[in-house]
């Protein structure tokens, strides 16, 4: 790949990084607010993960009434077989995402985020009127991306707070 | 006169980032199209300085659309920039065997979207 480099001192790398992260951020921001309807808001999901954070294998758990058991709501990428149900008592993570924080995973740690044998990268809580309706899950990055990095943390505090339309689509609104 | 990118994607949230980072960033006039079919007949009519285009697309891919892009004595010199999502060996061999100048994995980085655009273009 050509890397030669025709960029004034003003366009170094970090301002040039920070104004690339905006405009992911603002792109993600945009698709979600501009969903025309539910499958549209789940595309915008696919696409954002797929184009701006780096992972084709993503899933969403909607959260039952007893909040005990998430049941897989849609999925791209993954076996839904596989994933049909988390089970929030053998899941300890999930409870700190229940409580509205998301959970990323550490290239440091060896432990996954969830006991499933696909690797996670997220477990992203989505919001409604303040209240989580469901769980995003980010299994396995592209190969040539090695773990999250903050921008993508952000994005996905925009997943947080946006995606609703995808699972709640009236209250979303 | 700014030199002319198309892009081309079929995820209406690429296109915007892409756009948003070289507005920014460069003097060059972007056009888009969303996917390979539509990216030949926007080439043919705009005759863009360089395309930055997607592979996984629908009705028709980028690496077909690379190659009947070369098929067009018009864009037989254009410089083609393949967007991907796998960085492996085999995949960006079919890339270039399609005619594609270089490729570009993503998610995209901005800086390296644009030193890559202006190491063909300049600024």
């Amino acid at each position: 790949m050509s890397t030669s480099s025709n960029l004034s001192e003003t366009e170094s790398s970090p301002r040039m990084q920070d104004i690339g992260d905006r405009a992911r951020i603002f792109a993600a921001r945009m698709r979600l607010q501009s969903a025309l309807d539910q499958a549209d808001a789940l595309d915008g999901i696919r696409e954002i993960a797929g184009n701006l954070i780096g992972t084709e294998e993503i899933a969403v758990f909607k959260v039952d009434t007893k909040r005990a058991k998430l049941w897989l709501y849609w999925s791209f990428g993954v076996d839904p077989n596989k994933h049909s149900v988390l089970d929030v008592t053998r899941e300890p993570r999930l409870k700190q995402v229940l409580a509205g924080k998301p959970m990323f995973q550490s290239r440091l740690s060896n432990e996954n985020l969830l006991s499933c044998d696909d690797p996670v990268s997220a477990l992203v809580p989505i919001l409604v009127d303040g209240t989580v309706v469901a769980v995003l899950v980010l299994f396995r990055l592209f190969s040539h991306k090695s773990e999250l990095q903050s921008v993508d943390q952000e994005i996905c505090e925009v997943l947080s707070n946006c995606a609703g339309r995808a699972i709640e689509p009236y209250h979303a609104r | 006169m700014s030199k002319k990118v198309l892009l081309v994607d079929d995820s209406s949230t690429t296109l915007m980032m892409e756009e948003m980072i070289l507005k920014q960033r460069t003097s060059y006039e972007c056009v888009m199209a969303k996917d390979g079919l539509d990216a030949i007949s926007r080439a043919v009519v705009e005759a863009p300085d360089l395309v930055l285009m997607d592979v996984v697309m629908p009705r028709l891919n980028g690496f077909e659309a690379c190659k009947r892009m070369r098929l067009e004595d018009s864009l037989r010199d254009t410089p083609i920039i393949l967007v991907t999502t796998r960085g492996e060996e085999e995949y960006v061999e079919a890339g270039f065997q399609s005619g594609c100048n270089d490729y570009i994995t993503k998610p995209i980085n901005s800086f390296e979207l644009v030193t890559l655009l202006q190491s063909y273009l300049g600024e």
